[in-house]
């Protein structure tokens, strides 16, 4: 009672949970054009996920795993029945995929042919990113229990709170659940004590799962275990990856704005949106933007005299961040509203080369890491 | 210029206080037509010298010359009456009537027709290009807009002789250009102007002659081309701190460390609007903008001294975890602590001892813990903080308000400080501090960052914003507009985002 009264009142002093603000891109988060400038690798069908095995490069293209090792063209490694949603390569050898969020199967190296669909009694949904660990095991975010990883705007529409952290045994095939309530697990990136770093998109952070310090942090409207290594994000977390000299690259599919989170507290206008606008018009976060005017930001909003403003509130953005190992911001790359690199959805470092998967226009790009770092230090 | 028979002159002046004297000696000639500056640090006598002038304060011995003729003013009025008036540096408005009723205070006709005075008012502000509003209550107006109608009052008495103690402080840059032309004309209208000013470039800027003073003594007066900034400061301390203060641009910044405060859409009535901003820490993050930018309003907010908005106010996150404070107390408690601007007013208790001053803000922290006060732990606690920021006073039962202008901010500062916070803000922590201790208080701050505190510094100055800060927001119209690093931003950078 005294809940319901407490979000009542929040509700219409617009405080609290019903505060509509977002963080602010500055410090480390300063708006430049890094990923905007970026090279341009590859132009993709329909790109998921980025991964690298130490000498080649691994893009889950569609249904198909594209293979890059620094000559001109790909070639195609293996080809599946249905699309990719999720890679990672094995240490013995071989990939792991993820077969339309659904099933989790092992291609190649000692482990062949091994395949997961469930675990503890409930079937994979929306597995979105494998990473494998020490002992045989592969970590796996499964997005949502109710929306396939393509529906994933049906999820952050209906505030979803049914991710999960999973773990996989891929010597005894078995599979258990070491984290639930995840509001949109999304990326999953192992660190020391058995813990795992997991990023839940909808609530703008990365939390640490098992380990020395793990917790549990109450939220309100469902609760996740683990304690938020990093909080009050800006954007929406994607992937995260390992960076060489400690810390990580965390993708952010795209930014927040106020008219989203105002729209994630007006379930009734949400529930009518829902029924009636085609996705692809929903007033949601988006991977592109600017294809046509039936988009619900339009006009002066995003343009002045004829020109698209960099700091006009964005559909889609191009964000990643790069984080120490105690999960604070170093700095960001972006690529701001009037880019078209925008919807990153991972990252790999290599050889002094950071390669990003832009899932809105498609491709693969790559930067230099010391030429950003030189960039930023002048700027 | 000698052979002119100066209008205004003190021989052999000395002004003492309980037997210690506040001037000693001094000799000075005022010619007419002039702009003459004095200059010196807190404590050196500037104030006393100019109160004598304008009849606040009373020689002990020496004399005042106006016109070649020995005269005594025992009374603002008197010297009202001997053409002297003075702009004092802590405003002497009446706070409860408009702007106009203030113009005209003393002038006042047996029948006033408000509409009257308030038409008159507004040309008169408008002839001198102050855009303030007649009709509104000078308790509602800004520092700078108070200082504009204590200026326009000195100008409307039509005195020969104009002081102006530390009148550019709270005006912002435009302002000050039109206080620079307003003494130009003044001047073209043979008005002689005494000028003080901590900001030695204005000194050199605006006046014809310069006088030193140094602990109540005349130290030198010279033609103002015959001086340079280190030439001043040398005469003002005795040493030569030119390169310490502003003289170098920094080559690195210190690198950020958590985010430590994050505000977000936050408003405030007209004076903030939709603002978002992060402090970490281990830096100094350095806030510019012009008065009215909403950059202490928004900071007030955030230390519990100000509200926002009751209903969609935004969001004011401390280490990721929503607060809203209601009184300063409340965020102390929480590591957050605001050195304010208005040090007389809101900054210390002036009849409390410097250890008393500094022991309250100590009992703020501890609200609850403490059912007694103990005045060997305040003695103590004293001590310890007057060493520590080198307050100079005989002792630390000294009362605040008897301590000079930079010393008064050290116990503020110290106030602040006993509480052992994690966020400091603050604000426009040199106004009206002389240059020895405005570098002591640079240290300190630096000291602050160094030592892993997340520290706001605001500040009209904008050399002190560039030499201090690592990270430097500006903000306009009630948000931040740009945000630069240290090693980009120039003057005209900081300039252009806080005006355009």
């Amino acid at each position: 009672m005294i809940e319901a009264l407490k979000q009542w009142t929040e509700r219409v002093l617009g405080r609290g949970d019903a505060a509509i603000s977002v963080p602010v891109l500055d410090g480390a988060l300063k708006s430049n054009r890094l990923i905007e400038d970026a090279e341009v690798v590859a132009e993709l069908e329909a790109p998921e996920d980025l991964v690298s095995d130490g000498s080649a490069l691994f893009v889950a293209d569609g249904a198909r795993v594209l293979r890059f090792d620094g000559t001109a063209a790909p070639t195609v490694a293996h080809t599946f029945e249905r699309t990719l949603s999720a890679l990672a390569c094995l240490p013995g050898g071989g990939l792991a995929i993820a077969l339309a969020g659904r099933e989790v199967r092992v291609v190649g190296g000692p482990h062949d042919g091994r395949r997961f669909d469930a675990a503890d009694g409930k079937q994979l949904n929306a597995i979105n990113a494998l990473t494998a660990i020490a002992n045989g095991r592969l970590l796996a975010s499964d997005g949502s229990q109710a929306h396939p990883p393509e529906r994933w705007k049906y999820d952050v529409m209906e505030l979803g709170r049914s991710g999960r952290l999973i773990e996989f045994n891929l010597a005894d095939g078995s599979a258990r659940e070491r984290a639930a309530g995840l509001a949109y697990a999304f990326g999953v990136g192992a660190v020391a004590d058995d813990a795992a770093w997991v990023c839940e998109s909808w609530r703008h952070r990365v939390v640490q799962v098992g380990g020395a310090q793990a917790g549990r942090v109450a939220q309100t409207g469902g609760a996740s275990s683990g304690r938020a290594v990093v909080d009050g994000l800006p954007g929406y977390p994607s992937r995260i990856a390992p960076a060489a000299g400690g810390g990580w690259w965390l993708t952010c599919f795209t930014l927040r704005t106020q008219l989203v989170e105002f729209v994630l507290r007006e379930p009734a206008f949400r529930k009518r949106m829902l029924k009636e606008i085609d996705p692809r018009y929903w007033i949601a976060p988006a991977l592109t933007s600017g294809n046509t005017y039936l988009e619900p930001m339009q006009g002066a909003h995003l343009k002045t005299m004829g020109v698209v403003k960099p700091w006009a509130p964005p559909r889609s953005y191009g964000l990643v961040i790069r984080l120490d190992a105690q999960g604070l911001i170093r700095y960001s790359l972006h690529s701001r509203f009037d880019g078209k690199h925008h919807g990153i959805v991972a990252a790999v470092e290599r050889d002094g080369w950071l390669y990003l998967l832009a899932k809105g226009p498609r491709r693969l790009l790559r930067l230099s890491i010391a030429a950003a770092q030189a960039s930023l230090a002048a700027s | 210029m000698s052979a002119v028979a100066p209008i205004l002159a003190l021989r052999k002046a000395t002004k003492k206080y309980a037997g210690v004297p506040a001037i000693e000696d001094v000799d000075f000639d005022l010619l007419p037509g002039e702009v003459h500056a004095i200059v010196g640090e807190n404590g050196a006598g500037k104030s006393t010298l100019t109160k004598v002038m304008a009849g606040v304060v009373n020689l002990t011995s020496g004399e005042m010359l106006v016109e070649g003729r020995s005269v005594n003013a025992q009374t603002p009025t008197e010297a009202r009456e001997l053409g002297i008036a003075m702009v004092f540096q802590e405003t002497s408005l009446v706070p409860t009537m408009t702007v106009a009723q203030n113009l005209y205070l003393g002038q006042e006709r047996f029948f006033n027709r408000l509409r009257g005075i308030y038409i008159a008012a507004q040309q008169f502000m408008q002839s001198l290009q102050f855009d303030v509003n007649p009709t509104a209550v000078v308790s509602k107006l800004g520092a700078a807009q108070k200082q504009m109608v204590e200026i326009a009052r000195a100008v409307l008495h039509n005195a020969k002789v104009i002081i102006f103690d530390e009148p550019t402080a709270s005006l912002t840059p435009e302002e000050k250009k039109y206080f620079f032309d307003l003494i130009a004309n003044l001047k073209k209208r043979g008005v002689s102007v005494i000028f003080i000013s901590h900001a030695l470039e204005e000194a050199l800027q605006v006046s014809d002659r310069i006088t030193i003073l140094r602990d109540g003594k005349h130290v030198v007066t010279d033609e103002t081309r015959k001086f340079d900034r280190a030439r001043i400061v040398q005469a003002m301390v005795g040493r030569d701190l030119s390169q310490t203060l502003y003289g170098q641009r920094k080559t690195s910044v210190r690198p950020q460390g958590k985010r430590v405060l994050s505000v977000q859409n936050l408003r405030m009535a007209a004076m903030v609007k939709n603002n978002s901003l992060s402090v970490f820490a281990g830096q100094i993050t350095g806030v510019f903008g012009l008065v009215g930018s909403g950059r202490t309003e928004t900071f007030k907010v955030v230390a519990g001294v100000a509200k926002r908005d009751f209903m969609h106010g935004g969001e004011v996150l401390l280490n990721g975890r929503p607060v809203r404070y209601f009184v300063p107390a409340a965020a102390v408690r929480d590591g957050i602590v605001y050195v304010t601007e208005e040090r007389k007013i809101e900054g210390f208790f002036e009849t409390q001892s410097i250890a008393g001053n500094i022991y309250l803000g100590l009992l703020a922290k501890l609200r609850g813990q403490r059912t007694l006060v103990s005045k060997s732990e305040a003695a103590t606690v004293g001590e310890r903080w007057i060493k520590r920021l080198n307050i100079r006073a005989i002792s630390q039962d000294v009362k605040a308000i008897e301590l000079s202008g930079g010393n008064q901010q050290k116990v503020v500062i110290a106030k602040s400080l006993v509480q052992e916070p994690e966020l400091i803000i603050f604000d426009e922590p040199t106004r009206g501090v002389d240059v020895g201790a405005i570098s002591e208080i640079h240290q300190l701050i630096n000291r602050l960052a160094d030592e892993g505190k997340a520290v706001v510094v605001i500040s009209s100055y904008l050399p002190e914003v560039l030499s201090l800060s690592d990270r430097i927001l500006v903000q306009r119209m009630g948000k931040v507009v740009e945000e630069f690093s240290a090693l980009e931003a120039t003057e005209e950078k900081i300039m252009y985002a806080a005006i355009h």
